[in-house]
């Protein structure tokens, strides 16, 4: 695999280098056989510090937008729901919102509390993914291993609604595909109940537990300005005091109709990060047992005709990772013309970049994965040390190692 | 607020020789050409405070390219449309004023071949592969064939 892998990884590092002759290059990505989608950076060194990141993506992109114009309307709802094996609910939602803003169809009330339950079991199962792996990069893994215990409650609920644990395949043009299972509304409430309960406990273990304090405070700083400047969006905009979140700037499904606040840090380090994450956790909780318990009764879809008149429309809505955001266009056919969709981690990347800088490569999978990304490219990190000439790889496991060892040393 | 909001945006669009079109409530669009759309871009950032740009779509529309940023502003969400010819497909970046339009502009480019004077990094790939042949259309073109594109990239790989 080294053999096969290093051939074309050379012609872009010294492609790079000519670039950066001076410094140390440090090509991080793409290959990644275990974890989400691979990414590829180029990470430019002095010392030990990171002076400059440039970005390569696109090793997963499958041409969806051009795929969508070769397709009916319904079948691209189910097809942009598979861009993301982890919230991929959201996208289904926000591809069906401006969708359904072109027909002169209304959406059930009935519909719009249903979507916003999964939306909602949705953010918290990836947040809680989120969290574990943030444990087992810190070297913490007892936290992983219980967040992702609790993760499997949900996982567990969602599939007993819709019948699938990860591409839920709830909604439809103006409406959703399945009803709520009767006799589920206490079950709801008490799981969310024990999954608030969970949180608030990690949120103790997080502030006290020395290993997390000292991989998290004052790590991946950036400045509220800068993140604004360079349009963050979701979590990484909350955790410098930004106060976007699109359920309350523009809210979309019943979330007009459900009592909650965003909850927003002022410290913008890993550790506001993981704060934040935690509280959001509690309120997407609340959401879901009260949109349980005050879901109207009535029908949960409307049917529509194949075709959608002529027109232009976005939508956008908060998925777990930021604002996510569609754009349709229409020509009157049975296909859409345009179909756009951007996702949080896009728009997130330049902030992630700025973030990086400064950061040392110890610190490199803990920021990484605090941006939440969804790109897991740990494996595999070729390090090339211009000045000594010595070439050498890790995979994300040993990277992971040299992480906790170089703070146990410090430590020392 | 959104009355005098609805105003200020209106003064903006008239400054730069155009119109402000009210899609639904709460939703904005302006069409504006090439030479003001800096102009247009920098004050809705710097005097409206309109700063979190969503996106960048591009569009093939027949003769022209359509180039839509999506910009979100508290409740208020406003898209600034721009045309640019297929013959000649140059615009302008928007980097300067806000920095974190830099990746969408380097996908518009990648996908519908769009060039932004102005972008540090226009002479990168972002999305489409290094071995993508230079005289293959950009790929979001109405013009250009999935079936020819995976027929020509399989080509090119075998030639290696």
């Amino acid at each position: 695999m080294t053999e096969t892998s290093s051939t074309p990884m050379r012609r872009e590092e010294s492609a790079g280098l000519m670039e950066y002759s001076v410094e140390n290059l440090v090509p991080f990505g793409p290959i990644h056989p275990a974890l989400k989608e691979p990414e590829y950076f180029k990470l430019v060194l002095e010392g030990e510090k990171i002076v400059q990141v440039i970005p390569r993506i696109g090793y997963v992109h499958r041409g969806l937008e051009k795929a969508a114009e070769m397709r009916p309307w319904v079948q691209n709802m189910y097809m942009f729901e598979r861009t993301c094996g982890i919230c991929s609910f959201v996208h289904s939602l926000c591809y069906g919102q401006a969708v359904e803003e072109l027909t002169i169809y209304q959406v059930p009330k009935r519909a719009k509390y249903i979507r916003v339950i999964i939306a909602e079991l949705e953010r918290i199962h990836s947040h809680l993914l989120w969290v574990g792996l943030m444990g087992h990069w810190a070297g913490f893994e007892t936290l992983f291993m219980w967040v992702w215990r609790d993760r499997e409650i949900i996982l567990d609920l969602v599939e007993e609604i819709s019948g699938n644990r990860v591409h839920k395949s709830m909604n439809a043009i103006c409406g959703v595909r399945r009803d709520m299972p009767d006799n589920m509304e206490n079950r709801i409430v008490e799981k969310m109940k024990f999954i608030a309960d969970r949180a608030r406990y990690y949120r103790q273990i997080i502030d006290t537990e020395q290993t997390m304090l000292e991989r998290t405070e004052k790590i991946g700083k950036i400045s509220a300005d800068t993140a604004e400047k360079l349009c963050a969006v979701g979590p990484m905009a909350r955790y410098v005091g930004l106060r976007h979140d699109v359920r309350l700037n523009d809210p979309y499904a019943a979330y007009d109709e459900i009592p909650f606040d965003i909850v927003t840090r002022k410290e913008g380090d890993v550790h506001a990060l993981l704060r934040l994450r935690l509280d959001e956790l509690i309120v997407a909780a609340n959401i879901v047992s009260y949109a349980v318990q005050h879901l109207p009764a009535g029908p949960v879809r409307v049917k529509i005709p194949p075709i959608i008149p002529a027109g232009e429309h976005a939508s956008h809505c908060e998925a777990p990772r930021g604002e996510i955001y569609y754009f349709v266009r229409s020509t009157g056919g049975r296909t859409p013309d345009r179909v756009k969709s951007r996702q949080p981690t896009m728009a997130n990347l330049p902030t992630a970049l700025e973030i990086l800088k400064g950061q040392t490569i110890a610190d490199v999978p803990m920021v990484l994965t605090a941006i939440d990304p969804c790109f897991g490219c740990m494996d595999r990190m070729a390090f090339l040390d211009t000045e000594t000439n010595r070439h050498w790889t890790w995979s994300g496991e040993e990277l992971r190692q040299y992480g906790i060892n170089y703070y146990r040393k410090r430590k020392k | 607020m959104s009355e005098i909001f609805f105003q200020q945006l209106e003064t903006i669009a008239t400054g730069a020789g155009t119109k402000l079109v009210q899609l639904r409530k709460q939703e904005f669009m302006i069409d504006v050409d090439q030479k003001n759309l800096k102009k247009l871009i920098s004050q809705l950032v710097n005097e409206r405070n309109v700063r979190h740009l969503s996106t960048i779509t591009g569009l093939d529309l027949g003769q022209n390219i359509g180039i839509i940023y999506h910009f979100s502003f508290e409740r208020e969400n406003i898209h600034v449309k721009t045309l640019v010819p297929k013959s000649n497909p140059a615009a302008i970046s928007i980097v300067e004023i806000i920095p974190g339009a830099i990746l969408y502009e380097m996908e518009v480019h990648d996908m519908l071949g769009v060039t932004f004077s102005g972008n540090p990094w226009m002479d990168r790939k972002l999305l489409l592969p290094d071995s993508w042949p230079l005289d293959l259309p950009p790929p979001l073109l109405k013009t250009s064939k999935p079936s020819e594109i995976r027929k020509r990239l399989q080509l090119e790989a075998e030639s290696k």
